[in-house]
């Protein structure tokens, strides 16, 4: 493959690095250099995991977990200049650094063991298939897999329409309900999903963007599920602590989106700045508000394990105006670019599809909202009318 | 057609003094109409208010006539129709549909009739009075009785754009964005009078025990005391907690009041004052537990249990927290304002620590100290509008309300603003009454009447 080959050429220096000034600058010359080359064909379907390898390589990956110093900022950072670049890849960047979440938090250290070096080292790739389960927690609809218990493990059935950063090889973390013989739900079960036989990765419909994301319609009939390959068990418990920070890393998307798009604004500025002068939401409008909100997140990723409920509705509220602004910043390149911009081959129309995508995915601007407006009642006694 | 009953017809007045008119309680907001008279208290519809006795006392907060002032007619203002959208990128965005959002929307109308203004608020909007949830019960008042005009008939009068069950989430003064759960607004001034919400501890859980500090709570309690008789605990002895322990008595429930001190509303009375309100609830059947702390609460079957500190035990049907308030930090932290156990304000404008963003009412704090009453509220509200559009004005003006214990028992009076650290004085301790001045610094600071 062409990226492993030139993955070598680059002789990576692996000095210590804590602040991670260096896998910033890295990730950088990455995204600027060979994903910026490559965001035409990513979109038109190449999945670019010879980036995800060089990120990996440089730590762009996996400067969350623990054995990085647990630098969620810095992850954040990495993932917003990939996206800065192109969003399907920063997509991707999220994908594979919240399995290695999953595993990083998981009592079940033999699995950990196993599977997070070579994961967090990009040798293997995954990624999550937790929208439906999360959505299911939320209320919004109900789960999509079921599994029995059966002697050492599991047996797991159901359909999830999408699921990115996968394919035969691959694996990414999914939940089950568990039901009981007499198909009563108890608890769910959290678990890696590896995409091999007899699991059926079925071809999705072409979307308008994200088309190089590997996504897959995942389909199980009665696949066993290992003892050895739970996350958790009950899944709940876990979720409730990883919440914020699965919500939290997804701002690198927004951010990154945003940041390409006020390039693509300023790019232009020397020709067309005499009549974009009369465009809203111009170049330094928004950058004043990405900084602003930038500088909300970074605070926020110093204690990505907070329970308080407040702490909760900041990562959600910013992760809602990170979405928000990622539409009205690209709408607007696109006017500021014009024609040029309107190219298929151009970045702004290709962005204005990705701002897209940051504001359905799970969770979606209306998901936020409705569970900011969960969040902030104030319960009352039962047999209270509402 | 049914043959229901009559709906009175409106009487004109035939007195030759000209329309009807209005007067407000400085207390409590209430307003005396004269052509509805105040037939719970015997004054007939189409009463002057002049015309009426003068022991006759507000029906919410039991002042005299002597505390109303003529409620000045706003001059009318063309609503905007009901389908043109109100302009999302400019205008005043007031955060709050309580006494405080709702009176700074009307301020302003009154000075001016185009600015758009867009509240925002987490409720339904709908109009009372808060004071009277601690009085209702006993007038066999119901949620609809206490409403006093939807959330979209104040908008329609006010012209004003209603964002109903709309949480404000997070605000950004710079851009001048205010983050909502139904999308983004953009203001060029905003008004936060987003409230105080309980403050009850950990212990009293509110999936177990009622906060009663808005017409939905209220509406709930009222619900679940609506099959009869019921043994009701009520944890904290402050205005609040008095209040409702007697309200809830005179309902025909039996009521027991748990206070952290010896005597009900320690904190603010002087000893000989909080003895009388001890006597006073002992005489209406409230059981008053003084110097107890609550230490949890459990179901058991259908039945409540709050175990106290000291191992007692009380058994209850509903239990209602009444600990006291606080200001939400989340919102006005998340726009960078001061914040200091409220809103930090100046004390004449009324803004907060950014430019063009203000705050009134209970969520806000003067001087380091919230002032969590009615009155205040007008006047804040006169100083944003003025502030707002640019008028010359005096400012606002802050000084201690009167404050009133609704208390029937006891009802208690104090005036002026009374320390922690004054010296009480008696002036006059019978049967009749219970007079004292409160002396700090060589200066009278407070007058308390029981
Ligand atoms: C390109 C692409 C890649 C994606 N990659 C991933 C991925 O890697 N991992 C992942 O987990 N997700 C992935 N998703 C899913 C994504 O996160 C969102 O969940 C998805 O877009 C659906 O969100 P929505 O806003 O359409 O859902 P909503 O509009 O909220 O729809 C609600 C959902 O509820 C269902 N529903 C509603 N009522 C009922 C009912 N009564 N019974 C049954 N179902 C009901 C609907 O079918 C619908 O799915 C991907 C989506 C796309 C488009
Ligand atoms: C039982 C009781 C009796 C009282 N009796 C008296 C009395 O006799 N005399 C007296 O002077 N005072 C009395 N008070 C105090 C008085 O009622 C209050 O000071 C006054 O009502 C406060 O009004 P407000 O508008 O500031 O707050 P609130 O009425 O609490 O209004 C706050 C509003 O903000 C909204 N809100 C909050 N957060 C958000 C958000 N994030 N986004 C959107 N909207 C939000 C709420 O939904 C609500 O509409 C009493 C209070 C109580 C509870």
């Amino acid at each position: 493959m062409a990226g492993a080959l030139a993955l070598d050429q680059h002789a990576f220096d692996t000095s210590p690095d804590p602040v991670g000034e260096t896998v910033l600058a890295r990730t950088r010359a990455i995204s600027d250099g060979a994903l910026r080359a490559k965001a035409h064909a990513i979109d038109e379907g190449h999945y670019p995991l010879e980036i995800m390898r060089d990120f990996a390589r440089v730590g762009a990956l996996s400067a969350h977990l623990k054995s990085a110093g647990g630098n969620f900022g810095l992850a954040i950072d990495a993932m917003r200049a990939g996206a800065r670049q192109c969003g399907s890849t920063g997509f991707l960047m999220w994908c594979h650094g919240v399995f290695g979440l999953y595993l990083d938090h998981s009592e079940n250290c033999g699995l950990a063991d196993r599977m997070l070096p070579p994961h967090a080292a990009g040798e293997t790739f995954g990624g999550t298939a937790l929208s439906n389960p999360m959505k299911s927690f939320a209320g919004i609809e109900p789960m999509a897999l079921k599994a029995g218990r059966v002697p050492g493990g599991y047996r797991v059935t159901g359909t999830l329409p999408w699921v990115s950063h996968i394919g035969r090889g691959q694996y990414c973390g999914a939940i089950a309900q568990v039901v009981d013989a007499s198909g009563a739900p108890s608890h769910e079960i959290m678990f890696v999903l590896r995409c091999d036989e007899p699991v059926e990765l079925r071809q999705c419909p072409v979307f308008s963007g994200m088309e190089g994301t590997s996504t897959w319609g995942l389909r199980l009939a009665d696949v066993r599920i290992d003892d050895a390959d739970l996350i958790a068990d009950p899944a709940k418990p876990f979720i409730a602590k990883i919440r914020a920070a699965f919500i939290l890393l997804q701002l690198g998307m927004g951010l990154g989106v945003t940041e390409g798009a006020i390039d693509s604004m300023l790019e232009v500025e020397s020709v067309l700045g005499h009549v974009n002068q009369y465009l809203d939401n111009r170049p330094d409008e928004i950058a004043g508000e990405l900084d602003e909100l930038a500088g909300r997140v970074a605070k926020l990723a110093e204690t990505p394990f907070e329970t308080s409920t407040d702490y909760l509705i900041d990562v959600l509220d910013a992760r809602a105006q990170a979405s928000e602004l990622s539409l009205r910043s690209t709408q607007s390149a696109l006017l500021h670019q014009g024609a040029r911009g309107y190219l298929m081959s151009a970045a702004p129309q290709r962005r204005v599809r990705e701002a897209h995508f940051v504001a359905i995915v799970t969770p979606a601007i209306k998901h936020l909202r409705s569970e900011m407006t969960r969040l902030s009642k104030v319960a009352q006694p039962a047999g209270a009318l509402t | 057609m049914n043959a229901g009953t009559a709906i009175p017809a409106v009487i004109e007045p035939t007195d030759g003094l000209g329309p009807w008119r209005r007067y407000i309680c400085r207390v409590c907001g209430l307003i005396y109409d004269e052509a509805e008279g105040d037939v719970d208290s015997g004054i007939a519809p189409g009463t002057r208010f002049d015309d009426i006795p003068d022991d006759w006392e507000c029906p919410i907060c039991n002042v005299t006539k002597a505390d109303f002032d003529p409620l000045v007619p706003r001059a009318a203002v063309s609503a905007p129709q009901a389908a043109t959208p109100v302009s999302r990128t400019s205008g005043v965005v007031i955060v709050g549909a309580g006494t405080a959002g709702w009176g700074a929307a009307e301020a302003i109308r009154a000075l001016d009739p185009a600015t758009p203004i867009t509240v925002v608020t987490a409720c339904s909007g709908d109009v009372y009075y808060k004071p009277e949830l601690s009085v209702a019960l006993t007038r066999g008042a119901t949620p609809s009785s206490l409403r006093r005009e939807t959330g979209a008939q104040a908008a329609a009068r006010l012209g004003v754009r209603l964002m109903k069950e709309t949480v404000a989430v997070g605000l950004s003064p710079a851009s001048g964005t205010l983050r909502t759960t139904r999308g983004t607004v953009r203001f060029s001034d905003l008004v936060l009078a987003q409230g105080a919400r309980s403050a009850a501890p950990a212990c009293l859980p509110a999936h177990l025990c009622w906060r009663v500090n808005d017409l939905a709570a209220w509406s709930g309690l009222h619900a679940a005391l609506s099959c009869g008789p019921q043994r009701v605990a009520i944890v904290g002895a402050g205005m609040v907690g008095c209040e409702l322990a007697e309200d809830l008595a005179g309902a025909g429930h039996d009521v027991t009041l748990i206070g952290i001190e010896e005597l009900p509303l320690l904190a603010m009375l002087p000893r000989p004052a909080a003895e009388r309100l001890a006597a006073g609830f002992s005489k209406i059947g409230v059981r008053f537990l003084g110097g107890r702390a609550v230490g949890k609460v459990e179901r058991i079957d259908e039945r409540l249990r709050l175990t106290l500190a000291s191992g007692e035990t009380v058994e209850a049907d509903q239990i209602v927290a009444a600990t006291g308030l606080a200001t939400e930090p989340r919102l006005a932290r998340s726009g960078g304002l001061a914040f200091d156990r409220g809103i930090v304000v100046d004390p004449k404008t009324m803004r907060t620590s950014a430019e063009h963003v203000y705050a009134l009412g209970d969520c806000v704090t003067i001087g380091g100290a919230p002032c969590r009453f009615v009155e205040p509220i007008r006047g804040q509200a006169e100083a944003i509008a003025n502030a707002i559009l640019k008028r010359d004005h005096s400012g606002y003006a802050h000084r201690a309300p009167v404050i009133r214990l609704k208390t029937r028992s006891t009802p208690v009076v104090i005036e002026g603003a009374p320390s922690t650290a004054g010296e009480w004085r008696v002036l006059q301790d019978d049967a009749d009454a219970l007079v004292m001045e409160q002396w700090a610094g060589g200066a009278r600071v407070a007058r308390l009447a029981a």
